[in-house]
């Protein structure tokens, strides 16, 4: 995977980058999804995480990627064999793309036809869903996503484990992983209950300012003349980046919010009316993951102003004809809560 | 030679050159969106592409994941005793070009697969395939979705061309590979680079693609005339050929546009001696003082616009969001049986194809009480399977429905009832979007019918449609059923059930030509809405006369439509009583 577009290189869309970052420091935030035109750089950012993220510790040959460190919540050969030391490996963090058109065999997994007619062996193919624990599940144009897979994948967003019961097998395994979905919005409606799955949202538009957009043209194209030597260029911000995440990892644990800056969230939520209780536990963690990334000790108010649109923009209550921005109802509401 | 010869022949050689371009590195630009009737140009077109590009793999529109993408040989490995895998279409097409014949037609999944497939390999440097997507879509069909046409370089419309144009192109086999050898090394300057981007947002072409192509193939053309520097004007054909075809907004008057911001007089003078000179030289409006040339970006500009495709304007003012498509891949071709989805139903002998899995308990069954009669397996294995055993897995699927709305903006139905009507059919769009219905919206008024909302589910934009939707002139009934007729159709084809909803107060005074007369208004009328109850479309006809009138119900009647007198109603009421008639004609 050494030929992905660097992630530092990325020219503008600042809040699809600090939403990227806030789930590569907190995956329990949710998952990212992106609103905006094609062609904007929404599949390269995506692809470009793997940059951020130090490679994962997994128990070696596990088909799930199960964490050694841990007993629960993992496959269930790495359960049993908990007992004995496990030998590790490493691997990338993975970002597995969910294709429009994928049935639902490849999606869940299936029986593994192959050893059943050849070996006789009942045995199961994991399938995409396995092979994106720990990491990330991409799918693009995820308004277009037909029914019955988003069907699954609320299920499984919502509880982290997969459960298959089909074709004679009865297999579980676990499968906690951030949803990144991208679509354009005049396309078609996301189902209200898969919106809810998504921690942030961000809208991205192409830059408008001339200097920009060539400035991201050229540096495609110097990436593709020769990918080594670019990426070799920016290996060096991709480190950064890198520390910035694992240090603000580390501090995320110490980081709390006080009440008065929990009122807050809750009066503002209150104030927009958001369904449910997932809405303030995303903003207390994203708002969390974000001073932790700024690394500071403590959340503020502009780290409330800065995250409140990611994470309420999506969850506003709202008629399907209403075209009105909700950005523009989320900024009212913080005027009045929050002030300037 | 007469004026019209000279310029198909040089059609002919801009494909040649288009061509040439394609085979230097069909990975970098994509592929190419071609649109032409089945015929001898594109036989023509397609015969040169084999020449110069190989290899060339046909896909066809009903090919399988397996055969795509390879997978396990299932008879070959009962027959071998191991797994026999073969590679699929993809791989064979690597450093070629995958044609994709009725590419219109291809299934959603199918698209998805080579897409990602090419998307993956783009990433990770060299690419590994074009895809040559041939179109035959006419032009009130559907054509590819704009999210495939986008990653395709080139846009060739070769319907305008005749069979006498030859395509030609001076470059052979060694230009090709001395391009694809040198063209990575040649770099754009920084005013090319700015006048691509300028081109592109001022034409309305957001997608940043578009620009990139634009300069790997104005690096390609350079290349392939063996020059070590990008000229202007590879420049200029790139943007021709990338960009304009792409552009979704009329670029405003170039010279007010590309005016540098100090020099800028303060009006356009009008037209003196010298200016007239000036635009004979190049061929380009411009305001900018004559003594000097024109900036670049206004002569790119001036020849982008000359290649805008035609009927653009109408294009923009009918649908608002202009070429970005309907975007309808969502539900292509959804079967009621189905092998992918859907409740299952008991498995029925045949082979896996088409993306159908193997069912193997019921293969297992078929197989197990004939062993006896079967010679034994030779290598080791314990059961004697045969091809005839296999068992496939079967589901049953809901298919989508489309309500289509013909909504009658005429004078006489529209001004006291038709913003009613529209809040009816806002608050039933309501529910549909619950029911994750398709909609569709058409409009007749004033001689003709309009398609305001291709099939859509996005109701943010039928809003829209409705909302700008203009009254008054007479009641072209008869075009608006052809069209709702038309839009009925190709819905069914998709396997999508259509409904049609008409609110009109049934009073045709306009025949299908647009002219007006109640007489052959209602006999074209009375024959479309016989034709309508022909096609078994189930459809409802809203009442919106000011009273219950005699005429709507015997439209209703004749279309076989249910009818619903609605004198004064609440558009809450109207739109409660529709959800009734439509649970009903659903069930």
């Amino acid at each position: 995977m050494a030929s992905t577009f660097p992630f530092s290189a990325i020219v503008g869309q600042e809040d699809m980058i600090l939403a990227i970052q806030i789930v590569a420091v907190d995956p329990s935030v949710g998952g990212v999804l992106v609103l905006g035109d094609r062609g904007t750089g929404k599949s390269t950012a995506v692809r470009g995480l793997a940059d951020l993220l130090p490679p994962l510790k997994v128990v070696a040959g596990c088909p799930y990627g199960c964490d050694p460190a841990k007993t629960a919540g993992v496959c269930a050969q790495c359960s049993a064999a908990s007992l004995g030391k496990p030998k590790v490996e490493t691997r990338p963090v993975p970002v597995v793309d969910l294709p429009l058109g994928a049935s639902e065999d490849r999606v869940v997994g299936a029986l593994d036809l192959e050893k059943a007619l050849s070996q006789g062996v009942k045995s199961f193919a994991p399938g995409l869903l396995a092979q994106a624990n720990r990491g990330f599940l991409y799918i693009d144009e995820v308004n277009l996503l037909e029914d019955h897979l988003v069907d699954l994948l609320i299920d499984v967003a919502a509880s982290g484990e997969n459960l298959v019961e089909r074709e004679g097998l009865s297999v579980r395994h676990p499968a906690r992983f951030v949803l990144v979905g991208s679509g354009n919005p005049e396309e078609g409606e996301l189902r209200p209950q898969l919106l809810d799955r998504f921690g942030l949202s961000v809208e991205v538009k192409t830059p408008q300012a001339l200097d920009l957009r060539v400035e991201v043209v050229r540096r495609r194209d110097a990436f593709e003349r020769d990918p080594q030597a670019f990426r070799q260029k920016w290996e060096a911000a991709n480190e950064a980046q890198r520390k910035k995440i694992v240090a603000a990892r580390k501090r995320l644990p110490n980081l709390d919010l006080d009440d008065e800056m929990l009122h807050l969230c809750a009066a503002l939520c209150q104030r927009l009316g958001t369904d449910g209780l997932r809405a303030e536990l995303t903003l207390m963690r994203s708002l969390r993951a974000l001073a932790a990334l700024n690394g500071k000790a403590k959340v503020t108010r502009q780290d409330l102003q800065r995250v409140a649109p990611l994470v309420l923009r999506h969850r506003l209550r709202r008629n399907p004809l209403d075209d009105t921005g909700s950005d523009a109802r989320v900024q009212r509401a913080l005027q009045e809560v929050v002030g300037s | 030679m007469n004026p019209t010869d000279r310029s198909e022949s040089q059609a002919g050689s801009e494909l040649g050159w288009a061509l040439a371009a394609l085979a230097v590195s069909p990975m970098a630009l994509g592929g190419a969106w071609v649109r032409a009737d089945h015929g001898p140009v594109r036989d023509q077109w397609l015969a040169f592409l084999k020449d110069k590009v190989t290899p060339c793999v046909r896909v066809p529109f009903n090919v399988d994941d397996e055969r795509l993408l390879g997978g396990l040989d299932l008879t070959a490995s009962l027959a071998h005793g191991t797994s026999v895998w073969h590679p699929g279409l993809l791989a064979q097409a690597e450093q070629g070009v995958v044609i994709l014949p009725m590419a219109e037609r291809l299934d959603a999944s199918v698209l998805a697969r080579i897409l990602q497939a090419q998307e993956r390999d783009t990433e990770s440097l060299p690419a590994r395939f074009g895809v040559v997507a041939l179109d035959e879509s006419l032009d009130d069909e559907k054509t590819l979705p704009s999210s495939f046409a986008e990653r395709l370089g080139l846009w060739l419309d070769l319907r305008q061309l005749s069979p006498h144009d030859e395509i030609f192109t001076d470059f052979d086999a060694a230009d090709i590979a001395h391009a694809r050898t040198h063209w990575l090394q040649l770099t754009l300057s920084d005013e090319q680079w700015f006048a691509i981007c300028q081109t592109a947002q001022a034409l309305g072409v957001d997608s940043l693609r578009a620009p990139q192509m634009t300069a790997r193939l104005a690096r390609i053309l350079a290349a392939l005339q063996a020059r070590s520097t990008v000229e202007d004007h590879d420049v200029v054909r790139a943007i021709q050929w990338v960009i304009s075809p792409r552009a979704t907004v009329l670029p405003q008057n170039p010279s007010q546009e590309a005016a540098p911001p100090e020099p800028a007089p303060p009006e356009p003078t009008p037209p003196d001696p010298q200016d007239a000179e000036q635009q004979d030289n190049n061929d380009s409006e411009n305001t900018a003082p004559p003594t000097e040339l024109p900036p670049l970006e206004d002569v790119v500009l001036a020849a982008a616009i000359a290649a805008l495709p035609d009927k653009l304007l109408d294009r923009l003012t009918l649908n608002p969001q202009g070429l970005r498509g309907a975007g309808s891949q969502g539900a292509r071709g959804v079967q009621r049986h189905s092998v992918h989805r859907g409740r299952p139903l008991p498995p029925r002998p045949g082979r896996p194809h088409q993306g159908a899995r193997l069912h193997v308990l019921a293969t297992l069954r078929s197989a197990i009480p004939r062993q006896k009669l079967r010679t034994p397996p030779k290598h080791g294995a314990l059961l004697a399977l045969r091809p005839d055993d296999f068992h496939c897995h079967h589901y049953a699927q809901q298919s989508a429905t489309c309500l289509i709305f013909a909504v009658d903006a005429s004078g006489s139905a529209a001004v006291q009832r038709l913003a009613e009507a529209k809040g009816a059919v806002e608050l039933l769009l309501n529910q549909s979007y619950a029911r994750r219905d398709w909609v569709c919206v058409l409009a007749f008024r004033a001689g003709q019918a309009q398609v305001l909302l291709p099939p859509t589910r996005s109701l943010v934009r039928a809003k829209r449609a409705l909302s700008g939707l203009p009254a008054g002139g007479g009641t072209p009934l008869a075009s608006g059923l052809k069209l709702a007729l038309e839009v009925a159709t190709q819905q069914a084809r998709q396997g999508v059930t259509p409904l049609l909803v008409v609110l009109s107060d049934g009073r045709a005074n306009v025949n299908l030509q647009g002219m007006g007369g109640r007489e052959e208004a209602q006999k074209d009328a009375h024959a479309l809405a016989q034709a309508c109850a022909q096609q078994r479309l189930s459809s409802l006809w809203l009442d919106t006369s000011m009273q219950p009138d005699p005429l709507a119900k015997q439209w209703a009647s004749l279309m076989q439509a249910r009818y619903l007198p609605m004198p004064y109603a609440q558009s809450e009421r109207m739109a409660d009583a529709m959800r009734h008639v439509v649970s009903g004609m659903r069930s």
